[in-house]
């Protein structure tokens, strides 16, 4: 074997290293995604907005469903997709409507999550 | 008080002596005696009279001293409560100002990247290659329009042919966007067009590598014309589909000839070099593309998406070019990242005939922080790789491995390296290393 098919060789093995790797790595610190209804979530205080359904006449029994993904939770999914998330306070609330405008467009992002994705960077903008 | 107790002693005694003394030694006190006790009375009575004197200056002192005395009081009282107000507005959260109404609906902004890059080329000599800057002008009008403009400027030799050097500035793309509804924008003017989504989303800083994929060049990333696009949510999950539907002026022929070298992706923007304005064949071109796009959790997600275009190319409207692009990415965790494209296009020629072309890449990205390792410079690490192959249907195939990294010196300042390993049938493909520093803003 010459060089050359060495180095294609170990190239490839890299290669598929770190999709193996990187998948197994992925998975088995993914979330679990359990049938079993999760805990009680106080949705004042969650992250993601929640709505609490009444499944029985005690409290015990009452399951949180999760309704909407949270302005925040969106910006982390879509961001991410083609970059490296920015940080909200780089740009003013005008300049990030502006910006938003220009992502919607380009990565085709729903209108309606984009718009919470807006909400929370000017909440959390540079002024 | 002092004085005051003083001059009313003195006054007693002065009273008790001019009682006293006349009835108890009035025939043995001479005159001489008696004017002498005179004289000591009224220099007694002058006394009083300077001592009370004294006595009201001194009141008036006090007085003045109580009334200083209340001022700096009720001026300590009022500099003591300014700075227990000042020391709450600090810990208080500042009240947001509200925007000026012009900054809201009317907002310009640039955005874009830069990149530098040094080459060595397997047999050539190494070289500072690239000084890129690629702004992007965006005017956003209201709250449903939107201009966008893409510009490239980058510099290279006039040699061997000539001295210094030449800079060229290029329109990537120039596009008025409105969006319509939540489901529907329309888009006019220098189009990116959406055969797959590395033109889009993928170019630039956004690329992972230095270098675009080998596959891409078959197909055009740029078109004059017009474009409807849009989004539909499925349920609150955040899942969706999108979808563009466009015609531009297509793909035209560079000597306006069928033959099939004579195939140019980019030149048919609608205006000729001789003022004539016209495409340059006889009808656009019509092209589409449908995405889904799954998110399991935030940072974890898939998006499949195929896209097509198909549109007459020569001059004389005989042949057809056609192309397709299968598109996929994945999201496994913020430190994994694949994706990759399927390419196929088919264009018909006077000389050759049918003309297959065909090229696929597949990169991948692991963040090495994902190793929680806790050490500095690994943890600003990502680990790359990309597979290439193109076949360009006028006989040479090529193949390329890529390895590298990324060194995040801020999440916008990116050092990069990349050794590129090539298998080609066309000999002036070779081995090259590419260092580059780019910065996106």
């Amino acid at each position: 074997m010459n060089k050359s098919k060495q180095f294609k060789a170990l190239v490839q093995a890299i290669f598929a290293a770190m999709v193996v790797g990187g998948l197994a790595s992925t998975l088995y610190s993914a979330e679990p995604t359990s049938a079993t209804p999760p805990a009680k979530v106080d949705s004042a205080s969650s992250q993601t907005n929640f709505v609490e359904m009444n499944a029985g006449s005690s409290d015990t029994n009452r399951v949180v469903v999760k309704s909407q993904l949270t302005g925040a939770e969106l910006y982390s999914i879509h961001c991410n997709r083609c970059h490296a998330e920015r940080y909200p306070t780089e740009r003013t609330a005008a300049q990030w409507k502006t910006i938003m405008l220009h992502m919607q467009v380009r990565a085709n992002i729903p209108v309606s999550q984009a718009r919470l994705i807006l909400q929370y960077l000017q909440e959390n903008s540079g002024r | 008080m002092k004085s005051r107790r003083l001059m009313s002693g003195l006054a007693a005694v002065g009273c008790a002596v001019g009682v006293a003394l006349p009835t108890r030694v009035a025939a043995a006190v001479s005159d001489a005696d008696f004017k002498a006790l005179k004289d000591l009375v009224q220099q007694m009575n002058g006394k009083l009279q300077s001592l009370e004197q004294t006595n009201e200056l001194d009141q008036q002192t006090i007085q003045q001293l109580q009334k200083q005395l209340g001022e700096t009081q009720q001026t300590a009282a009022d500099a003591e409560q300014k700075s227990i107000a000042a020391a709450q507005a600090q810990t208080q959260p500042l009240p947001r100002v509200p925007i000026d109404e012009a900054t809201v609906n009317h907002n310009f902004q640039i955005l874009g990247d830069a990149e530098f890059q040094y080459v060595k080329a397997t047999g050539q000599n190494g070289s500072f290659l690239l000084a890129d800057f690629a702004p992007i002008f965006l005017y956003r009008g209201g709250d449903n329009i939107l201009f966008e403009a893409g510009f490239d400027t980058t510099i290279a030799n006039n040699a061997p042919t000539s001295s210094g050097y030449t800079t060229t500035f290029n329109l990537s793309f120039a596009q008025l966007d409105y969006v319509m509804n939540d489901y529907m924008t329309l888009c006019a003017g220098e189009l990116l067009i959406p055969l797959g989504t590395y033109t889009e989303r993928g170019a630039g800083w956004l690329n992972k590598f230095p270098d675009d994929p080998l596959a891409v060049d078959l197909v055009p990333g740029s078109g004059v014309g017009v474009e409807l696009r849009g989004a539909v949510p499925l349920g609150n999950a955040g899942k969706f589909i999108n979808y563009s539907v466009y015609a531009v002026n297509g793909p035209s022929s560079a000597d306006g000839t069928g033959n099939a070298d004579a195939l140019d992706l980019g030149g048919n923007v609608g205006a000729r070099s001789d003022g004539v304005v016209a495409n340059l064949h006889g009808n656009p071109a019509g092209g589409a593309r449908l995405g889904f796009f799954v998110p399991f959790k935030p940072h974890c997600d898939l998006e499949l998406g195929i896209s097509g275009q198909s549109g007459e190319w020569d001059n004389g409207g005989t042949h057809l070019w056609s192309a397709g692009v299968f598109d996929a990415a994945l999201h496994l965790g913020p430190n994994f990242e694949a994706k990759g494209e399927y390419i196929i296009s088919r264009y018909g020629s006077d000389d050759l005939g049918q003309i297959n072309q065909e090229g696929w890449f597949m990169q991948a990205g692991y963040k090495l922080a994902g190793l929680n390792l806790e050490l500095p410079i690994i943890n600003d690490m990502e680990i790359v790789g990309r597979y290439d192959s193109l076949h360009d249907g006028l006989g040479t195939r090529t193949q390329r491995y890529t390895a590298g990294y990324i060194y995040y010196i801020t999440n916008t300042l990116l050092f990069e390296g990349d050794y590129e390993f090539l298998h080609s049938t066309d000999p002036t493909q070779v081995n090259q290393l590419i260092l580059q520093l780019s910065y996106g803003f």
